[in-house]
């Protein structure tokens, strides 16, 4: 939880009754320096993200999708425009607060994994909790129960070399959901899987979804941006089409029973 | 802290990864340790082996000379020879309340032969105080004594070295007539092994009465090499310097200032020995620690690898939320970690080297070594680590990420 303790705090708190949407862009604008060309990857976005919404951000490579992501990630800061995520003003907050939105607001889901060589899985999935001061035994509990809702629940001591794509990005989703994170946040999650991967992993979205858990996805691949409820399409960084689509693939996959333990409020502070 | 912990097994983790690599960079570190070790143990062993054969020449002794530059001074210094009325007058305790005893030396070396055998060793005329004086002990027999001295009786006490060179063994000289050069003389008591100092063999001696010694062998003289004086103690002994350098002025009507005598105390023989030793266990040290410090930047340069290796990591880990301190931790501890265990293995392998003699000398570990080598590996790894540490820690998660 961020709690403002009085005006020394870095950032403000607008809504604690989390009524704010969870990512609002107002006239964002990224543009660098490379090789002694000016690059504008995103050339003033706005953008409002509600509470529940599975977001499928799609676009060509170039088109400042990834971009994009990386400052709704807080991983980058955007050259102008205002960005609050899920009430908080990101803008001027030092590396503590803003390691502390990435490990408690958002969970990541990269395109290549990402998991830690040498770590079992269930390391991997304790790690954010370790890093938000969970302790040890209630992050193994919760680690236990995260990895048995993506299907890994017999897999908990395997090493990332050890598993398959799908298997690894089961992880990653079960490492990114742990925390309870106000939003998902993938980035072409299926980018490196088969279509069979693929489509577990989708369910999986989407069976989080339907619990209720705010997503944004990163995709170029439309069957893919199929299983959201929104598609915003960006072309040289700007929006040029978002629209609500009924979800079509919510098909064939069951989330396991252990699933529906809900993530009670985790309460957790350094 | 629970993540402390972690930390430490994460780092411990990361160092198990590269088993062969961290194993190498142990190595520098253990060379280093060891080396610190090891030499300064031979620095301590060598100046407590040179210590102890200044300490056997005799504690709190001061020896007077004749000196050869007096007579360069042109004037003629009557009387200037140590005789039997510098030892009276040196004796007397008014004059040197803090002299102890005052022995007359003539020395010379001469041939002994007994029964076929022959041993060239030096022969020490003196008086029984000189035993004491030179820490002697008799092991069989008796000391050359007073009455000897008055009576010029021809009767000597041998080293172990002179026993054992002259008479078979099993056989007891005592009461045996060995010949020196011309005369006879009677064995009368034998002086225990003092061992080999380093210096000279103190066990190839014969001592006899000085006035025995002058008669046979030395030929008529009155005079005396040098006198032993012995200091009541050793806080004393430059009082006592300055008293036998004011009596002897006063018997040879001259000034300390021209005294044709030179005295030398064996205390400040020691603290010279002691300053040059200890010269050369900090210059060891100093060749250690540059072994060390080659160690240093092998951890350095380990943790700066690893660092770039490892980019994609702290990438990710920073954006699960890991902050700069925890980055800055967790690498800080590998590297403190790998010096640590580098810095116990060779302290261990320090002090096993340690039990051998090395190049005749018995290294002596000195007790402020292994902290010391220890407490700067620990160090080492910290400030090693530091630099690629903070390197790590301060990537921007975007570029970490995106690092292939």
């Amino acid at each position: 939880m961020i709690v403002s303790s009085g005006p020394a705090a870095p950032y403000e708190v607008i809504d604690s009754t989390r009524l704010a949407p969870i990512i609002a862009l107002k006239n964002i604008v990224k543009s660098y320096t490379m090789g002694g060309v000016e690059v504008h990857a995103i050339r003033g976005i706005s953008l409002i993200v509600e509470k529940g919404e599975f977001v499928a951000i799609m676009g060509t490579s170039g088109s400042g999708k990834s971009t994009l992501m990386n400052i709704i990630g807080c991983l980058d800061v955007p050259s102008a425009g205002h960005y609050r995520l899920d009430g908080v003003n990101i803008r001027h907050l030092d590396d503590r607060a803003v390691s502390r939105i990435r490990n408690k607001k958002i969970g990541f889901v990269f395109q290549g994994f990402n998991l830690i060589p040498r770590m079992a899985a269930i390391q991997n999935v304790e790690l954010p909790m370790a890093y938000a001061g969970v302790k040890p035994a209630e992050r193994r509990k919760r680690a236990v129960v995260a990895l048995g809702m993506v299907g890994l629940g017999d897999r908990l001591d395997h090493f990332s070399n050890e598993l398959s794509g799908g298997q690894q990005q089961r992880v990653a989703i079960a490492r990114a959901m742990c925390t309870n994170p106000s939003l998902i946040l993938a980035d072409e999650p299926t980018g490196n899987l088969d279509s069979r991967s693929s489509a577990e992993l989708m369910s999986l979205f989407t069976g989080l979804h339907d619990q209720g858990r705010t997503i944004v996805m990163i995709t170029h691949e439309p069957d893919i941006a199929e299983y959201a409820s929104r598609v915003i399409v960006l072309r040289d960084g700007e929006v040029v089409s978002d629209r609500a689509q009924s979800a079509t693939h919510a098909v064939s996959y069951e989330l396991e029973p252990s699933a529906r333990y809900s993530f009670g409020n985790t309460g957790d502070e350094n | 802290m629970s993540t402390a912990l972690g930390n430490l097994v994460m780092a411990i983790r990361g160092i198990g990864s590269n088993w062969l690599r961290t194993l190498l960079t142990m190595l520098g570190v253990l060379i280093g340790v060891a080396s610190v070790i090891v030499l300064l143990a031979i620095g301590t062993g060598s100046s407590q082996s040179i210590e102890k054969s200044i300490e056997s020449l005799g504690s709190n002794t001061l020896t007077v000379f004749a000196s050869r530059s007096s007579s360069s001074s042109g004037t003629s210094i009557r009387n200037s020879t140590l005789n039997t009325a510098s030892v009276t007058a040196l004796s007397n305790s008014l004059n040197d309340p803090d002299v102890k005893s005052v022995s007359p030396v003539v020395t010379t070396s001469v041939t002994a032969t007994y029964d076929g055998s022959t041993y060239t060793t030096s022969v020490i005329g003196s008086t029984a105080s000189y035993l004491a004086a030179e820490n002697y002990t008799v092991s069989a027999g008796r000391s050359i004594s007073r009455a000897d001295v008055t009576n010029h009786a021809q009767v000597i006490d041998i080293g172990t070295s002179v026993a054992s060179a002259l008479f078979a063994t099993g056989s007891d000289p005592l009461g045996k007539q060995i010949q020196l050069g011309s005369s006879e003389f009677t064995v009368v008591g034998l002086l225990a092994s003092k061992g080999s100092s380093g210096l000279s063999n103190e066990d190839a001696v014969a001592i006899a009465p000085y006035t025995a010694v002058q008669d046979q062998l030395t030929g008529e003289s009155q005079s005396f090499s040098e006198l032993l004086v012995q200091g009541k103690s050793s806080s004393t002994l430059t009082i006592a310097e300055s008293e036998v350098e004011s009596t002897l002025a006063s018997l040879n009507d001259t000034t300390v200032a021209n005294l044709p005598f030179t005295v030398i105390d064996s205390a400040s023989l020691l603290s010279t020995a002691t300053s040059s030793s200890k010269t050369f266990t900090a210059l060891l040290g100093w060749v250690a620690a540059v072994s060390l410090l080659v160690g240093a930047i092998g951890v350095m340069n380990i943790m700066l690898v690893t660092v770039t290796e490892r980019t994609r990591e702290i990438g990710i880990r920073k954006a699960i939320g890991a902050r700069k301190g925890v980055i800055l931790t967790q690498f800080l501890i590998e590297s403190t970690v790998i010096s640590f265990l580098g810095g116990i293995c060779g302290a261990l392998a320090g002090i096993l080297v340690s039990r051998f003699k090395i190049d005749g000398v018995k290294p002596v570990l000195a007790s402020y070594s292994i902290p010391l080598a220890l407490g700067v590996a620990i160090s080492v790894g910290i400030v090693a680590g530091f630099y690629p540490a903070h390197r790590a820690a301060s990537l921007r998660p975007i570029d970490a990420l995106r690092y292939e």
